[in-house]
């Protein structure tokens, strides 16, 4: 009789076996139902964006805090800029991350830019060669407002590892790589992800040289990504923001390049971080091979006199 | 009873700051059953007076009359020595108890209420709940033109390595910074057990990295820590009372600390100008007898700077040292001392 329970303990716990598996990868932009229920994934960190104050008032259970501006900081005259790579090593390794982590990015959808820090940081945690990188959906007000799932006060000390990951310095373009792209006979497609009046040059952010876009750039506006949550009924927009769905993001992005995945994009918007939406969704989401990020951005370029712009 | 609480009621039976009722801190009249009658009498901000709170924090109420955080003593401290005798008393009748002596904080607006700065406050902090401590909303208001919003990069564009660490102000300001402990100072200076790096970094002198332990041992009591780690420029004020009003701009600046005249260290422009007082009849007859930048122990340190990384970023490009041509306008003469002309690093044959 005891041979026979054994067996059947071992049959089942092999049997359960696949489903442990699956619960260790999320999707790219992970649902919050998807997240709670794998929150036992014993190489999960999740990795909560927001304020330190923010974060002492309430996180998810076993979310490690990093606050958005430790991951990407001022460096000479651009915002927004990926921290020296022994200082990003520094950072990934004291939030207990190592190079097979899944890693979940969670914090606002209040406003644009914090719909945007998310995927900068996620952005910022693949260039140091973290393999599994997903954003939460909707982040914290989806999760603790909306859906009223657990909370937790305790703060959650990560165990700090020594990071070895291979930098993957393939998603990033520098000034001098944009504009030798630009001679490329359209073999490099340069993708202004800023709103519409931005990118024909008739509004500008102050910290921005001039008005204007990176000649021969076109344009795919960071706002498409997004819809109001829920997106109908009677509490329509109530909650929060979340992305649209694969097949609507793929009909968005398919006019740009959709037919050749293969084809080098850069993406670019003010200063390197808007721009990372559309990456994440493109690299991550979408399966495009080789999109880069200009981190410099537009304001990098237009400060450049000989940086070809238009119009 | 006057029913119309502004407060939530689930917190009344559980805080007894609450139980005792309204009247026990505001006064008031609580037999009043309309608005006007209930309000005669009340006191807006009740620990305005210490002894409201003293009723029951005696021991916290008398060390905390006497902190520099209530008797805000140490903005006088840092002007005096400008004045001669008859200027400083017009100074303390005029300016120091009609505006510098508003700006004390009282208990509540630490624990109740954030307090009012220029005219704008976060009203209560919790719903009028008593909070033990909520740095975000109350240091970072009366701290947040320089200290705070430096300390999460919101200024300057680099946090504090503590804040990624998830630290907040307490974590290194002791409960005793904010109430005192019982003695009077007449600046934070003059407070023996105040934060310093070496209460954590210890291990000084013992870096694994011999690069570290050298630039360590060779800077040990030359340089601050400030000077070597601060990460990012700060916000210095200028041109304050000039007719113009005050405008702040980033800048980090590397020169002798004015209290010893040795040491190097961040220093930050004070924006008083000669003519600060003017519109409330105070002259500064002795203003040359205080410098115009002060040591600042900025609030966005990192482990790596350009300063660590690089012997040459101060020894040969001399970056963010204070010179002659960079000094503000009209400047102090003391300011000409805190110049430090760093030499570059001897070869040796």
């Amino acid at each position: 009789m005891k041979k026979v329970k054994l067996l059947l303990t071992v049959v089942v716990f092999l049997s359960l076996l696949p489903l442990a598996a699956l619960a260790q990868t999320f999707s790219p932009i992970v649902s919050t139902a998807d997240l709670a229920a794998g929150l036992t994934n014993p190489d999960l960190v999740i990795v909560d964006i927001r304020k330190v104050e923010e974060y002492k008032a309430g996180h998810i259970p076993g979310a490690v805090n990093v606050f958005y501006g430790t991951w990407a900081v001022k460096t000479g005259e651009n915002d927004n800029q990926l921290p020296a790579d022994d200082d990003l090593a520094d950072i990934v390794g004291s939030a207990g991350i190592k190079p097979d982590s899944t890693v979940v990015v969670y914090g606002k959808t209040e406003t644009p830019p914090d719909r945007v820090n998310v995927t900068r940081v996620a952005w910022t945690l693949k260039y140091a060669g973290v393999q599994k990188v997903s954003i939460l959906d909707g982040g914290f007000e989806k999760w603790a407002a909306f859906e009223k799932r657990p909370v937790s006060t305790d703060t959650t000390m990560p165990k700090a590892v020594s990071y070895q990951g291979k930098f993957n310095k393939n998603i990033v373009a520098s000034k001098d790589y944009v504009k030798a792209s630009l001679g490329g006979k359209g073999k490099v497609l340069v993708v202004d992800v800023r709103e519409p009046d931005f990118y024909n040059g008739i509004q500008k952010l102050p910290f921005v040289a001039k008005a204007g876009r990176i000649a021969g750039s076109v344009n795919l506006p960071t706002s498409l990504l997004f819809e109001k949550y829920p997106p109908s009924g009677e509490n329509a927009g109530s909650c929060c923001t979340t992305y649209k769905d694969k097949e609507t993001l793929k009909a968005i992005a398919t006019p740009i390049d959709g037919k050749l995945l293969d084809r080098e994009l850069i993406v670019y918007c003010d200063t390197g971080k808007f721009a990372t939406a559309w990456w994440f969704v493109l690299a991550e989401v979408l399966g495009y091979k080789n999109v880069k990020n200009y981190d410099g951005s537009s304001q990098e370029w237009m400060r450049d006199p000989n940086a070809p712009t238009l119009p | 009873m006057y029913k119309g609480y502004l407060i939530d009621k689930t917190l009344l039976d559980g805080d007894p700051h609450l139980s005792r009722g309204c009247k026990s801190c505001h006064k008031g009249n609580a037999e009043g059953t309309t608005r006007e009658e209930a309000h005669k009498g009340l006191v807006k901000r009740p620990s305005d007076n210490l002894k409201t709170c003293a009723m029951c924090h005696r021991k916290i109420a008398d060390t905390y009359g006497k902190s520099l955080h209530y008797t805000t003593i140490g903005q006088r401290q840092g002007v005096m020595k400008r004045f001669s005798e008859t200027e400083l008393k017009a100074f303390d009748e005029k300016v120091f108890q009609q505006s510098c002596r508003s700006c004390h904080a009282s208990c509540g607006d630490c624990h109740v209420r954030g307090a009012a700065v220029g005219g704008i406050s976060i009203g209560l902090i919790k719903g009028h709940k008593f909070v033990k401590k909520d740095e975000g909303k109350t240091c970072a208001f009366c701290h947040g033109g320089r200290v705070y919003p430096e300390y999460t990069g919101e200024y300057g564009g680099k946090p504090d390595v503590h804040y990624q660490k998830g630290m907040l102000c307490m974590d290194c300001h002791k409960k005793s910074d904010m109430h005192g402990d019982g003695n009077i100072y007449f600046s934070k200076q003059d407070v023996k057990d105040r934060p310093a790096c070496v209460n954590c970094h210890t291990k000084l002198g013992q870096e694994a990295r011999l690069t570290t332990r050298t630039a360590h041992a060779r800077h040990q009591g030359k340089v601050t820590c400030y000077g070597c780690h601060a990460s990012a420029e700060y916000r210095n004020c200028y041109s304050c009372h000039l007719g113009t009003g005050a405008a702040a701009k980033p800048g980090f600046l590397l020169g002798l600390n004015p209290r010893d005249r040795k040491t190097l260290t961040t220093l930050r422009l004070i924006p008083t100008v000669r003519d600060s007082f003017e519109k409330a009849g105070v002259k500064m007859s002795n203003f040359d007898s205080l410098p115009n930048y002060w040591d600042t122990p900025a609030h966005n340190i990192r482990k790596r700077t350009d300063r660590t990384r690089s012997c040459d970023a101060c020894h040969t490009a001399k970056n963010g040292f204070l010179t002659k041509e960079a000094l503000v306008e009209q400047s102090s003469k003391a300011d000409d001392g805190l110049i430090y002309n760093i030499n570059p690093i001897p070869i040796n044959p």
